[in-house]
């Protein structure tokens, strides 16, 4: 009689034995001496269900393959000057916030993986943190290798990682990776992998990647592509993270819904960006930000926090608030970026009469009536010579580090100021969301990198305009400013004016 | 267009895919839980392993199945489709209560019919031929004369009558089957069915007490697992409430709590949601869940759960049950569908079968 076939799961068991060994020189929790000081009470770590069962060598050889693949592709964009292919010149800044903005990210997410891994004391945790912080790590290089080819032609992407540790709104994204960093490995799992990697990842890649395609950017589509069979590995282990949390103890709860509460509004707040290059960057649309909304966090996020309630953990505390503010963030930080355009790495320009008509019908309730007259006013002002630029430092919020330029809710004339006390000094903040953050870990807030602040503390470079860019190593007249009469546009109407002369 | 056989493995079972249906869409359907995230090849979630038979890869992304896998024989479940009958290596949960019963084809000829309440009818009928072997807590799908497709129930009687099948049919207002059994079908008359079907079963090799939460005729099911587990000598505590409307809609009870009193280890908890105030009625009022939860004292952890019943009752009670910390491994449900409830709420990702 031949012996029963193992199960999958069977066979991963015997593969993986003893990986979860006693440590003997030393007690447990002294190499392990982070998951317990944030309240997480685990009974039993062999309860986490490996949902991935994949080895290590496994993961090498698919990943070499994939990567195989993808620099094909990238080879094959640049050896055809795919470049020349985009819808148009200005897509190339969506690139850019991307690069800027979200692949320092990908770095900062393989470290804290790394970090994760290294602490949680389960081996399933450990393992799948470990593979999920290599993703991370091979994501963030072929980010940089997808986009390095546009560095040849545009400005404002060469010194993406010196403006990632210094460039006012990219200490946005940066504070954020930076706070969750900064946490225990618990949080972490929870402010990452479960409300960023799960919740709110659709809202970032998806957005990214079909605006690539609608424009004409295969090399980051095929990016796209490849990191989306690892984005489902980080998904499911958004969802394990949750549930094992909150069947573990029931002293969990209330820990975990403050996170995620908490990682909502932050992530929420960062989207921000995201929501602006759909309803504004993209020259040709896929969907408005509201659209996404709908579709990505209504609605999944629906069915999602319907069967969290089972846990008894509640819908994000304010997600009423962030829903409402879909009708307004794009345009409200669109306002602010075309306001500082001359400190920003990338360009910026008021949208054409297509482009307005587009927006007003896809925000019926708010377009017409609160920025569409903005756009024209500042349209005119161009037309006659006096381009408007705020030369005025902002105030930042200091929860999410963006400008104080949002709206109060249910009242979009006025702009929302809320502020704390801790230790004699008066600290702001954009939103409730933000002072609920602020006032539940003031000591670690307390302590934010504000760039503003920092500028007049006389920490950037100096307390003009040109010292501050020359910091942030911002080349003045080129990496910033409208597209309008900038090299880029010049560059790109020299393609179209070969083209045209190839093609006559 | 005929359907192809798929086998899977490790439980064996047999399911049919039809012409352009997908592996997973077809395991779906047939109540196999694969995993799954993006539905359409580019996550590679549902890989899975074909280890004979021929299939069309669909449009599954070279990133997400690369050429050295499908080389090596890996589909995924949401893209690919059968051009033969075929077999795949499922991740499937290794089931080790669960038998390897093939479902075969029985008559049976109607030998009482009983009539439990106003709108149930109890079925018994004696079969004609080899006797049928099942798991209690499976059911069987009936065929009628004059009714389209086949219907679905549970078999009431314990597994040691092998020579007969007992079924506990409520009359669904306006449908078709059930309106046959209760206005047409009368003794002597011979009813085919095929089965047995399901995989709710008691999980014997778990140990621990055992919470049995059944709805309406949702009852069959548990009355077969408890059966089988008294005759079966169980020294387990075993607790059945059983939830209907208001006294007329109550029936087993004389049943149950003979079998309580001779059996220390069982409890039987019949619950009216809709009793009349101030009737004569002496037991349990309220929802199932509620219920449950009072005769528990609100913590089920370490029981077993086996729910059976209409889908808001099932819904109710997982929520009762993890909120008293019992979570998703140790909870069976068998879901009473009927036409009415085809639409569904949308599912997260976050369980894999409640």
């Amino acid at each position: 009689m031949t012996a029963k076939k193992l199960g999958l799961k069977q066979r991963y068991a015997h593969m993986t034995r003893g990986l979860d060994w006693e440590t003997t020189y030393q007690p447990m929790d002294k190499v392990f001496p982070y998951d317990t000081f944030e309240g997480i009470k685990i009974r039993d770590w062999s309860q986490w269900e490996d949902p991935f069962r994949l080895t290590m060598d496994a993961y090498w050889k698919f990943q070499a393959e994939k990567e195989r693949k993808l620099y094909a592709v990238l080879d094959a964009f640049a050896q055809n000057n795919g470049q020349t292919n985009l819808s148009d010149g200005r897509y190339v800044n969506v690139v850019k916030l991307f690069l800027t903005g979200i692949s320092p990210e990908e770095y900062q997410a393989h470290r804290g993986f790394a970090f994760a891994g290294r602490h949680l004391r389960g081996v399933g945790p450990r393992v799948a943190a470990q593979m999920q912080s290599l993703d991370e790590l091979r994501h963030v290089q072929t980010q940089i290798h997808t986009i390095s080819h546009y560095n040849k032609y545009f400005d404002g992407i060469g010194e993406f990682p010196h403006m990632h540790d210094r460039v006012w709104y990219l200490s946005v994204p940066k504070s954020f990776f930076d706070d969750a960093r900064t946490a225990g490995p618990f949080e972490y799992m929870i402010a990452i992998g479960f409300a960023f990697e799960y919740l709110l990842t659709n809202l970032l890649f998806v957005p990214f990647m079909s605006g690539a395609a609608y424009n004409g950017d295969m090399s980051t589509v095929t990016f796209g592509f490849s990191a989306q069979s690892d984005e489902s590995r980080h998904m499911t282990l958004g969802i394990e993270v949750i549930k094992f949390l909150l069947e573990q103890h029931p002293d969990n709860l209330p820990i975990v819904q403050k996170w995620v509460d908490k990682w909502f509004w932050r992530g929420h707040r960062m989207l921000g960006l995201v929501a602006m290059m759909m309803d504004y960057m993209l020259p040709k649309k896929v969907m408005s930000w509201k659209e996404a909304w709908d579709i990505y966090f209504t609605e999944a996020g629906g069915s999602l926090f319907q069967d969290l309630a089972r846990y008894g953990l509640k819908v994000p505390k304010y997600a009423d608030v962030a829903t409402a503010e879909a009708e307004h963030i794009s345009h409200q930080n669109w306002a602010v970026f075309y306001q500082y355009t001359h400190a920003a790495a990338f360009h910026t320009w008021m949208p054409d009469k297509e482009h307005l008509d587009w927006l007003s019908e896809k925000y019926p309730n708010t377009f017409d009536k609160y920025y569409r007259p903005r756009w024209e006013m500042w349209a005119q002002m161009e037309k006659d010579g006096k381009r408007f630029y705020n030369m005025a430092l902002p105030q930042l919020c200091n929860t999410c580090q963006i400008p104080m330029a949002y709206t109060e809710p249910g009242d979009p004339t006025t702009i929302a100021f809320r502020e704390s006390r801790f230790n004699g000094d008066t600290y702001h903040f954009c939103s409730d969301g933000c002072k609920d953050i602020f006032d539940g870990e003031p000591e670690k807030f307390a302590q934010s990198w504000l760039p503003v602040h920092q500028i007049f503390q006389g920490a950037c470079g100096g307390p003009t305009v040109p010292d501050v860019l020359n910091w942030y190593r911002l080349n003045n007249g080129a990496d910033n400013l409208d597209y309008v009469g900038s090299p880029d546009e010049k560059l790109w109407n020299q393609w179209m004016a070969g083209a045209v002369k190839a093609a006559g | 267009m005929s359907a192809r056989q798929l086998t899977i493995e490790p439980t064996g079972e047999t399911i049919p895919v039809a012409e352009g249906q997908t592996i997973l869409d077809a395991c779906l359907r047939a109540g196999l839980y694969l995993p799954h995230a993006c539905g359409h090849g580019l996550c590679g979630t549902c890989k899975t392993q074909v280890i004979d038979g021929e299939i069309d890869h669909g449009a599954a992304s070279p990133f997400a199945l690369m050429d050295f896998e499908r080389e090596d024989g890996f589909v995924l479940a949401c893209t690919a489709t059968l051009t033969s009958d075929a077999t795949i290596e499922a991740d499937m949960e290794d089931d080790s209560d669960a038998r390897r019963i093939p479902v075969r084809d029985f008559v049976g000829l109607v030998e009482a019919i009983d009539y439990l309440t106003h709108d149930v009818k109890g079925v018994r009928l004696a079969i004609e031929g080899a006797p049928i072997d099942f798991q209690a807590g499976q059911y069987v799908n009936v065929t009628l004369p004059g009714v389209d497709g086949a219907r679905a129930f549970s078999i009431a009687n314990a597994p040691s009558d092998s020579t007969h099948v007992e079924l506990q049919i409520r009359r669904v207002p306006g449908g078709a089957a059930t309106g046959y059994i209760h206005d047409r079908l009368k003794l002597g008359d011979r009813v085919s069915f095929s089965g047995p079907s399901g995989r709710f079963l008691v999980r014997k090799s778990r140990g621990g007490p055992l919470l049995f939460l059944a709805g309406g005729t949702g009852v069959s099911s548990p009355r077969a697992m408890i059966l089988d587990l008294i005759e079966g000598g169980c020294e387990e505590a075993i607790t059945l409430v059983h939830g209907v409307r208001a006294q007329a809609d109550l029936y087993g009870r004389a049943e149950f709590e003979a079998l309580a009193a001779a059996h220390p280890n069982f409890r039987y908890v019949p619950a009216l949601s809709n009793e009349p105030d101030g009737s004569d009625w002496p037991g349990e009022r309220g929802f199932v869940h509620d219920v449950a939860r009072r005769v528990c004292g609100g913590m089920f952890a370490g029981h077993t759960a086996y729910l059976c019943g209409p889908p808001p009752m099932i819904e109710a009670c997982i929520a009762a049950l993890m909120q008293g910390r019992l979570f998703e491994k140790h909870i069976f449900t068998e879901r009473f569908l009927t036409a009415s409830d085809c639409s569904e709420r949308p599912k997260s990702p976050l369980f894999r079968k409640l």
